[in-house]
Parts: C-alpha cells; structure tokens; sequence
C-alpha cells in the first residue's frame, strides 16, 4: 500500500445533508467521509453521549408485588429529559460532593410516593415521579408540559400519555422511595444511552443496462422488478421502461442479481455501495431531541480526539510515528 | 454467524446493552437452615442480639443486618462476611443429648439474589440447543441492519448442521414473520395436511411483503468497523431461557485446604473446598513437554508429600525411633542400612495394603 509521505493530510471536508429532523427522529446524509467516520459517529452517539438517569434508589416503604431491585431497576430505564447533561458533572468527578448525590452539580433528586387506597387497581407511572429540578424529569411528564403549554386538549389519561408503568398497586399496598439521577454513558449502563435506533446505511448506486433490459418482454420486467423484496424498481406505465423508483429501498439483498442470472440475462443490473456516502436514521429515546444527539455526538468525538492529539509525544503515539516511518 | 470466537462450540454472544436493559435477568432464592442444639444441663446454643457499645453502636460491623432478636430483618442486605443469624456456641459440646425434638429449634432463611447473566451462564432456546454465554459484547460492537435492528444473541450456525434443529429455524422465520405482520402463526411441523400449519412457503412470503429476504437472512453492517458482514446472517426471533447452571454456583478454586484423612490428599469437589486435578492427560502433557519438576511438584509437594525411612538392605518401610533418635528396620530388627526419602503419603499406604495382603513391595535403592 502506498503511504504518503509523513506530514501529508488525509482531511477530507464531509458534506451533511439534513433529510428529515423531528424531535426525537432524524434522517441524514453524510457524503464524503469513510466508513471509520461514520462508524465513529454512530458508536459515539450510541455509547458516548450523557443523559441523566436514575441510578440509586432508597426505598422507603416496598409492599407492592415487585422486589426493590426490581422496581430500582425500572426507574433506571425510564428516560429522563437531559438537555443539559452535557454541562453537568459526573458524579465521580464532582468535587462539590463525595458521590452521593447530595450536590446539585451531579446529581438530581426524585420522589415518589403512592398508595392504593381504593379497591381500583393503582398504576404506578412515570408520571408519579416528583423531580426537585424541572429541567430534569422524565420525557412524558415533560412532552404533556408542553402540550399543556400550548394549549392543545391535555388529558393525562389519555393513550401513550398515562406515563411508563412502573409497578401496580393494590389495595393497602403501599411504594415510597427516593431517587438519585446522575448523569452517565450508554457505556456504562445502558439506561444512559440517548439512542434508540442509530443506523447508517451505505447509498446504494444502481445502473440498470438498457440496452439488456429493452430485450425483455413486459412481462419478464414485471416479474424481475417484483423479485425484489422491497420496492426499488418500478415500471413505467407510459414507456413501459424500466427505472429505479427508490435505490435507497435497495437491502443490498442480490435477489434482482440472482434473478438476472436465473432469467440468462446476467449483468442486466450493477448495484454498487457508494464507498463515501452513507444515510443515517437516528431516533432518540426522548432524553434529548435528535438534533443534540447528533450535535452532542460530534463534540464528543472531537473531545476524544482532542484527547488523543494533546497526549505526550513521548508517549505510544511517538512509537506508532516511528513504526509509520515519520520523521 | 460466527462472531469474534467466542461463540465456539455451542457458547453464544451476548449485547451487554440488553442484559442492562434486563434480558435474562433471574431472582435465585437459597435457602439456609441453621439448628440450635441442645448439650444437656441446660447447655444449648444460643441465639444472641448484637453487640452495642453504649451509645447503641455495633460492635462488630458485619452485624449490621441483625435484629434485635439476632436474627437478620425481613428485607436486609446481606454483604459479604455479614452475619445473618448470630449463633453462639458453648465451649464445651462433648455431652451432646439426642435431640429430643421439642427442644430442638430450627431457623431456615431465605436469601434472594438478582443475578444478570455473566460469562459462563447457560442459555437455551426451545429445541435443546444449550450454550453457555461466551462473551458479553458492548451493543455499538454488535452487528446491526440498516432499519435499526440489532441482536440480543448470537448463536454460531455450526450448532445446526448435526443437531438438524429445524423447528428453531421454523420458529426463527415464522417469528419474523409473525411480528411484522402482527399475527400468530402455527409452526407445526405436522400440520400441513390439515391446511392449518403455515408452511415455510407462506411465512416466506409474508417476509417478501415486509421487505424482508424470503429466507429471513439480512444484511448487516459489523458495529466495530462499519462495514457490510461478507454474508447474509440468519436472524429472527427466538425464545431463549435462563438454565438453573450458573458460574456463580459453581467457581471454585483452591490454593491450601482440608485433605482426606485416609490418603491424605486434597478432597474433592466444590463443597468440600475440594483441589483441582492434575489428571492422566495433563500429566502426559507435562511428560510430553519434559517439565519433571513441575510434575514433582504437583504430584506429590503440592499433595501428600510424607517422609518414610526405608531399609536399603531389604527394601522395606521402617519407622523413626524418637527417643532413640535413629530409624529402625523391623524386618532387619536393626537401624544400620536406613535411609530417609520421601514419597506420596498415597504410595505408602499402598505399600501397607499390600504387605497386609501378602504382597511385598520392596524400594530398591540405589
């Protein structure tokens, strides 16, 4: 492989282009990069970027059917909004306390208290969770402020907005506890990952050979084009042409190739990845919008490469120089 | 597929992501029984409260679970080392009285454990295909496909060719299908006749109208790099269990510990506080390699080493005289050809068994 002289730049100025970007949903392009770039960015906005989650739990009074660790476990996973994780302390390195989340630096406090007085059985959800920071609560509650906010009908009771279910409560039986969030990496626990689904896909680049495929009779494209199971071709009704209708349904799945070669008509189709361009589907889990994924992602990469261009030069990067031939 | 190695031999690969988010999490309940016996004259074990300095602070820290009846609370946390029923013990329990069961009191506790799985845990799905958990992978190293889906499990492929567990294939792609177009299906492998049975022809071609691959395998890219995996992989929804066989139940290891009382070698087994054996094959590796020290050392200093005297004259075991100071031959009825060596304590008592049986063993030394 050819190396490049020492010193030479392999910078390339990557182009982003912004397809779609709701609250907790983005589409994207990224064109002129590698796989290694938005690969990192992908791990990174998985695995590296803070929220705030409940991680200690003190529970107070337990009589419901599920055991405490059980309950501390799913006040772990309910995700808690975090806009303003990125300017908060680890709790490991906040010096204003000793770790145990009494600063306000670190640590957000929470309480909950039910008890199910009537014989109706009592659903324990996120919603019965009382933050003492408003900036900090979980997404639901917060997504009902807003619609509150707005003035569009809020009635909590309704659909997807009676909170998560923590645990149910029957008569007599009785939870309160205490809370403590901190604000952590999807590295760590799983809870703390902002990202729901974060996904790239290479672009596919597809070139249908004409010339091939004006020898096949309209039934023969009809059946070629349904050989694939998403819907990547299509035919035109007029011309009765075929042409590509979305490449980016392409699975990379070769049925069309296969189905080329079993109609004898191999090379009617050459479906390439585009090595440098890749569509990435972020969702969030509501702890932050998508938008500061993507933004909080990228300033962790670069606080991670600044990490590493800071490190000593004596160090292991002084030894790869020198086994790369530098100076 | 096979992923990274660590799925050999039926283990299986496991997204740390998803045992955080309680994928085969279990509660293990245990069981302790402690007796309070009873010595005679009013003698018994007891049950004390804990200890507390005057200002009401406990003596000793691993009692911070008792209650005041020196018994652990309902719903304590036990550490390590801590004390859960604080029995005590006279010193002097030679009289021990037949229990006569009135007096005999019994207290049984109940520990609760979460576990999540570990490395070492066995797994298995529905058609007997067990594995233990290989390894446990970070969920940005996991392969994933281009809609988002990435895996919980990763079995290697090589379990199926001789076990021909076709019904988890079934189940695989008639799962897939089934959730993505929201309805049951029957997967009976005997059912078709009837008509009732989804064929593996119709869970194909609901797959086709869904946008998946007819034959359930999926492109996916390979999280630690990027890059699209060379091949389809097989990948559905499957049932998995947690089996009763834990690592935690069963590490063990030993360094210096109880040894039998008749060999004189170290017990056996996890709850004796058993040794590890060196057995025939890692011997004949050892021969192989030429390492003679190391097999000394393991087979008899790190075992039943035993010091015996022995009569260069008639090759057999005498004794050491300790007021005279001098080893003595019974054979020989003298001390003059003695000399001193050692052996496995095992080796010894096989040369005793046989002269009780009328074999003579004899040492030639030279």
């Amino acid at each position: 492989m050819d190396r490049p002289a020492a010193g030479a730049s392999y910078q390339r100025f990557p182009r982003v282009r912004i397809r779609e970007l709701r609250d907790d949903y983005a589409k994207f392009e990224l064109r002129d990069t590698d796989a290694s770039m938005a690969n990192a960015l992908r791990r990174v906005m998985i695995a590296e970027v803070p929220t705030v989650a409940i991680d200690l739990v003190e529970i107070e009074v337990n009589s419901s059917v599920l055991n405490d660790e059980f309950i501390a476990h799913r006040l772990g996973l309910i995700p808690l909004t975090s806009a303003a994780a990125m300017q908060m302390r680890f709790s490991r390195d906040c010096d204003a306390c000793d770790g145990d989340g009494s600063c306000e630096y670190c640590s957000v406090e929470f309480h909950l208290a039910a008890r199910a007085e009537s014989d109706q059985t009592l659903e324990v959800t996120s919603n019965d969770l009382r933050s003492n920071d408003p900036k900090v609560c979980p997404v639901d509650q917060a997504r009902a402020y807003q619609q509150a906010l707005s003035g569009s009908d809020f009635d909590p009771n309704t659909g997807d907005q009676r909170g998560i279910l923590i645990v149910k409560l029957r008569r007599g039986q009785e939870l309160r506890l205490r809370a403590i969030a901190r604000k952590g990496i999807g590295k760590d626990h799983a809870k703390w990952s902002p990202a729901a689904t974060v996904t790239f896909m290479y672009e596919p680049d597809i070139r249908i050979n004409e010339e091939l495929m004006e020898t096949l009779t309209l039934d023969e494209k009809r059946s070629w084009v349904e050989s694939s199971p998403t819907k990547v071709f299509a035919i035109d009704p007029i011309t009765e042409q075929v042409r590509v209708a979305d490449a980016e349904e392409y699975t990379y799945d070769d049925e069309v190739i296969k189905k080329a070669e079993a109609m004898g008509k191999p090379g009617l189709v050459e479906i390439n990845a585009k090595e440098d361009s890749f569509i990435f589907t972020v969702e969030t889990t509501g702890a932050i919008t998508a938008y500061e994924l993507i933004m909080n992602a990228i300033t962790v990469l670069r606080q991670k490469l600044d990490a590493v261009r800071l490190q000593d030069d004596d160090g292991d990067l002084g030894e790869l120089d020198a086994h790369l031939g530098g100076p | 597929m096979g992923y990274s190695g660590y799925d050999i031999e039926d283990a299986i690969v496991m997204n740390k992501s998803s045992l955080d988010r309680g994928f085969g999490r279990c509660i293990a309940m245990k069981k302790h029984t402690i007796t309070k016996e009873n010595y005679g004259d009013g003698l018994s074990d007891r049950i004390a409260k804990p200890q507390r300095d005057t200002n009401g602070v406990l003596v000793m820290q691993n009692m911070q679970a008792l209650d005041e009846d020196g018994i652990a609370a309902p719903g304590q946390i036990i550490r390590n080392h801590d004390v859960y029923v604080n029995k005590q013990i006279p010193t002097n329990t030679d009289r021990r009285v037949a229990d006569t069961n009135d007096k005999l009191s019994i207290i049984k506790c109940i520990i609760r454990h979460t576990r999540r799985p570990e490395v070492g845990d066995k797994f298995s799905s529905r058609h007997g295909q067990k594995g233990v958990c290989g390894t446990i992978v970070q969920q940005e190293d996991f392969p994933f496909s281009e809609r988002g889906i990435c895996p919980d499990l990763i079995m290697n492929p090589h379990g199926f060719l001789s076990r021909m567990t076709i019904g988890k294939m079934i189940e695989l792609i008639g799962g897939k299908a089934g959730l993505s177009c929201d309805r049951f299906h029957y997967g009976s492998a005997f059912g078709e006749p009837s008509g009732n049975a989804d064929k593996v022809e119709d869970i194909s071609n609901t797959l086709i109208k869904h946008g998946f691959s007819y034959n359930g395998k999926d492109f996916l890219y390979l999280g630690i790099l990027g890059h699209p995996l060379e091949a389809y992989i097989f990948m559905g929804p499957i049932y998995y269990q947690k089996l009763k066989h834990m690592v935690l139940d069963k590490m063990h290891a030993r360094a210096s510990g109880p040894r039998v009382l008749l060999t004189r070698q170290p017990t056996q087994g996890r709850s004796r506080d058993g040794g590890l054996r060196l057995g025939e094959m890692e011997r004949d590796c050892l021969i192989a390699s030429g390492a003679s020290m190391l097999i000394f050392e393991r087979l008899m200093l790190s075992s039943d080493p035993y010091q015996v005297q022995v009569c260069r004259k008639c090759g057999l075991l005498g004794y050491y005289n300790h007021k005279l100071k001098a080893a003595y031959c019974s054979m020989c009825k003298n001390g003059e050809n003695m000399a001193k060596m050692r052996l496995p304590y095992a080796c010894k008592l096989l040369f005793q068994e046989l002269q009780s049986m009328n074999v003579v063993p004899r040492l030639k030394i030279g």
